[in-house]
């Protein structure tokens, strides 16, 4: 043969092939282009040199990973729909005499095409979003744009590398896929009569038992630790269940509905449930992916977007006062309270609303009203019922709310943080009080704020009594027990620069917190979750548009045949028509539906989970979570359209 | 009495761009009577294909009408026109047209299932028409499990179970073994038999000889008929044959 002719054939190939390989370029386009941003974002010196950016690089470097592995997945999936599509020809170029090692050959150019335009198209992108994206993380991190530039000849080589390998490995699997087949087998691939799918009944089973289990978790879990922890299994449960209900379980549903004699043998349920059994046997897996991509993404950006907006809530329940210290009660706070007066007075901030009090803050098991310090931290079954205890004496709660209350001998005023304490007792290892009142509000304190567990804030006599519960944890917890601490906060209308200088003078005094230093660190974490959360939110988008694009096309070529020979037997065109198209409206939402209750499930659990965050605004979360959802099916009903438009001139030609 | 009647059928096509005119049929009338079995012969491109989708009312003639059953094909709506199919017409084609996605018996059911007959009625109606074309063992098996014969015995199947006024049959041996053929046609002479009415399109003389009457189309016209009378199979096979060496060798000169 001629040189230059493979080459041509190749090129002529991916021409012919354009409404299968424009996708898939443009897919890998985008992909690369995400990949090389992400990866130009975590070595962004720009970034690097930022306050409150470890956090951020550290969720770049992960996002990269994430993307990396992504691409991998997605790019083989993509691939695997054009295999399919030209195994037909292939078989015919093998027959008309092109040996197996010519193919290899052709689709090897094939490969190198589509690589070089995908990666040199996809840097060129990626390079010239890299700046908006930068800009706009800038925007969220609340930073001064530069002006320039940034392009690094090591990124770009990493992301050639990468998808060089990428493209690679998906040419030897598409030349493994042909090279094992006959040419006969080739040419009939795609007409073939499928076999029925079998009915899995164990694996239907299991997958609504792992679907169960997960949503079980998310419902009941109440304990925001417990919440932590479980959430994964619980995550883990509903991906599982997910994949199995859709290969297994609708394939069981569909079969026990048309054995069932009265309801199959009616007129739409008849073409729609036979029809359904073949679709979701070729699409169970892609729509299971469909789904959990989806509720990936609706979960990532409504808990990203509401801590981003919800940030200064969150701020304010960790740091109560803008700047506040921590002495140890009898030991140093005296003197830390008095050093921390004296340098307001030589550094003339403005000081407001100044909080003291002394606390004493150590966790014990809860049993109904009955707490109990227990030394053995590693048990996970205890876990659940860990509570956080924070004792205040009734003189400096009245001192630093303006109260006037008073207690009788072992009365107690309860607060609680997240959970009603409705008890009338509470009993703390030997000491019992009774609970005159259950209060509204109380003093914040950030150490308290950040323990994820239940917190009851507890507001007892005297300091005699605390020093008797003091003895009583360290008995239990040794060295590792609390020390009676003295909390010294306040306010000031001094600006952020000038605070977080007072603070850094603070810090030599002794434990020192203040609210624009934490802003800071604040917005590097919660700006680092949220552009992670939009950017791969977009990446998922992206695929879940293609995946359905290419379904659609591949169902299409074969609902052609079956729509013919129908109409041939007397089912009218609308007849028909309104037969496919609700059995296509069914494959098509059932992964939005689902993707809508995982996500409304998760909603429990998620709230628990962000309170550990300290994030408590649920009404915010729930008015984010709709919003995403809304706009989430907005952008699927239009690719729906966009898709079915193909669709339907596929199938009427 | 003449269960269909073709009256002067013109079929103009026209290519995309309105340029050239082809004219598939120019001036074609015929009829069938009740329970008469006919077969139409003629070469590729004589206006077979056109004429047989005209009568299934697939497609609308440019002129003339067709009567079926005393009720003009013209007078029936497009809305109606897909149940007017399944009611009076039954189809058998070349390449079976058997859904994937069903059973036999489902593949059976499907037109009973469109007409919305209810189950026990399609279960009765099934039993002597799956005995007499002998396939009642493979019901519960899928088109693609079961043999060319078999599948174009399920096709018969359905074409027959809703009691069509006829059976429009195109080429139905054409993708048949010999055997497969020969069982094809005794069917096809046994439901004859049985007073239904079957009109056939096929290329294939041995198909045709089974026939009661073949008529022979040329030019997108009735060229030629031949009427069985008392011939056997045989002699009726000799018959067509002579014919076709007749019209091939420019029979234009006897019209």
């Amino acid at each position: 043969m001629t040189k230059g002719f493979f080459p041509k054939l190749a090129a002529g190939n991916i021409r012919k092939n354009g409404k299968t390989y424009v996708p898939y370029m443009i897919s890998s386009i985008i992909t690369i282009a995400m990949y090389y941003i992400i990866c130009s974002l975590s070595v962004n010196p720009g970034l690097n040199n930022m306050m409150g950016a470890e956090p951020l690089m550290y969720m770049l470097n992960l996002g990269t990973w994430v993307v990396a592995i992504f691409s991998v997945i997605f790019l083989f999936y993509t691939s695997s729909f054009i295999i399919k599509r030209r195994k037909r020809e292939f078989g015919l170029y093998n027959i008309l005499g092109m040996e197996k090692l010519h193919l290899a050959v052709t689709m090897g150019w094939e490969s190198i095409i589509t690589a070089a335009i995908s990666i040199g198209a996809g840097l060129i992108l990626g390079i010239a979003l890299d700046k908006v994206m930068y800009m706009f993380f800038l925007k969220i991190m609340e930073a001064a744009v530069p002006l320039g530039f940034f392009v690094s000849a090591d990124v770009i080589f990493k992301t050639v590398i990468l998808f060089a390998v990428i493209f690679f490995l998906i040419f030897l699997n598409s030349v493994r896929q042909i090279s094992l087949a006959k040419p006969i087998e080739l040419i009939r691939a795609s007409g073939e009569g499928e076999k029925e799918p079998k009915t899995k009944i164990v694996m239907a089973v299991l997958g609504a038992l792992f679907l169960g289990a997960g949503y079980y978790i998310a419902l009941t879990t109440k304990n925001p630790l417990e919440a932590f922890i479980l959430f994964f299994v619980a995550a883990v449960c509903v991906i599982i269940g997910t994949y199995l209900l859709f290969t297994a379980g609708s394939i069981a549903l569909l079969k026990a509905l048309r054995k069932n004699k009265r309801f199959y043998y009616k007129r739409n349920h008849f073409i729609s449930v036979s029809g359904m059994i073949y679709r979701m046997k070729q699409n169970a897996a892609g729509l299971a992916n469909i789904c959990i991509l989806s509720t990936m993404v609706l979960v990532m950006i409504s808990t990203t977007s509401s801590m981003m907006v919800g940030m200064n809530d969150t701020l304010a329940a960790r740091y109560p006062n803008d700047l506040c210290i921590y002495g140890f009660y009898g030991v140093d706070d005296r003197e830390a309270i008095a050093d921390v007066k004296a340098l307001q007075k030589e550094e003339g901030i403005s000081v407001k609303d100044e909080m003291d009090y002394r606390f004493l803050s150590f966790s014990a098991i809860q049993d109904g009203d009955e707490f109990t310090a227990v030394d053995d931290t590693g048990n996970l079954n205890l876990v659940g019922k860990v509570s956080g205890l924070v004792f205040v004496p009734l003189e400096d709660y009245n001192a630093s709310m303006g109260e006037n209350e008073s207690l009788e001998n072992g009365e107690v005023l309860v607060y609680a943080n997240r959970d009603d304490y409705g008890y009338s007792k509470m009993k703390v290892g030997d000491e019992t009080f009774s609970v005159k009142e259950t209060v509204d509000e109380f003093m914040g304190n950030g150490i308290t704020a950040a323990n994820v567990a239940n917190t009851y804030f507890v507001v007892t006599g005297d300091m005699d009594v605390i020093e008797e519960l003091y003895e009583y944890q360290r008995g239990v917890y040794g060295d590792a027990g609390s020390e009676i601490r003295h909390y010294y906060g306040f306010n000031t209308d001094a600006s952020e620069e000038e605070q977080i200088e007072f603070y850094n003078h603070m810090s030599t005094i002794g434990l020192a917190e203040s609210k624009a230093e934490g802003r800071i660190g604040f917005i590097g974490l919660y700006g680092g979750f949220f552009f992670i959360g939009v950017f791969l939110g977009a990446l998922f988008i992206m695929a879940t548009v293609l995946i359905i694009y290419y379904k659609q096309i591949s169902e299409g070529y074969e609902d052609k045949g079956r729509f013919e020979i129908m109409q041939k037997v007397g089912l009218s065109r609308s007849e028909v028509k309104s037969s496919i198209r609700s059995q296509v409206l069914t494959v098509f939402f059932l992964p939005l539906v689902t993707a809508g209750i995982h996500t409304a499930v998760a909603f429990p659990i998620l709230k628990d989970l962000l309170a550990v965050l300290n994030f408590t605004n649920v009404k915010l979360y729930l008015i984010a979570t709709a919003v995403c959802y809304l706009v989430f099916a907005a952008m699927y009903v239009i690719v729906y359209i966009f898709t079915s438009r193909t669709y339907y001139r596929i199938v009427k030609r | 009495m003449a269960i269909l009647e073709a009256k002067s059928l013109q079929k103009i096509y026209t290519t995309r761009f309105g340029g050239a005119k082809v004219q598939a049929l120019s001036d074609v009338s015929f009829s069938v009577e009740q329970g008469e079995y006919v077969a139409i012969m003629g070469e590729s491109g004589s206006g077979k294909t056109t004429l047989l989708n005209i009568l299934a009312a697939l497609d609308r003639p440019t002129r003339g009408e067709v009567i079926l059953d005393g009720r003009r094909l013209s007078s029936v709506s497009d809305r109606e026109i897909s149940a007017f199919r399944r009611d009076n017409l039954g189809f058998v084609f070349q390449d079976f047209n058997l859904l994937d996605t069903f059973s036999v018996q489902d593949n059976i059911f499907l037109p009973m299932v469109l007409k919305g007959s209810q189950f026990r009625e399609m279960k009765r109606k099934l039993a002597p028409v799956a005995a007499k074309l002998g396939i009642t063992d493979i019901l519960e098996k899928y088109p693609y499990e079961v043999s060319g014969g078999q599948k174009q015995r399920t096709a018969v199947a359905r074409a027959l179970i809703t009691g069509p006024k006829l059976i429009l049959a195109d080429e139905p041996t054409g993708a048949l073994d010999s055997r497969s053929t020969d069982g094809l046609l005794k069917v096809f002479n046994e439901i004859n038999r049985d007073g239904q009415t079957i009109l056939m399109v096929t290329h294939s003389v041995k198909a045709a000889s089974h026939a009661g009457r073949v008529m022979f189309i040329k030019d997108g016209r009735v060229f030629h008929q031949i009427y069985r009378g008392n011939s056997t199979v045989d002699q009726m096979y000799q018959k067509i044959s002579d014919s076709l060496t007749l019209i091939m060798t420019g029979g234009e000169d006897d019209d």
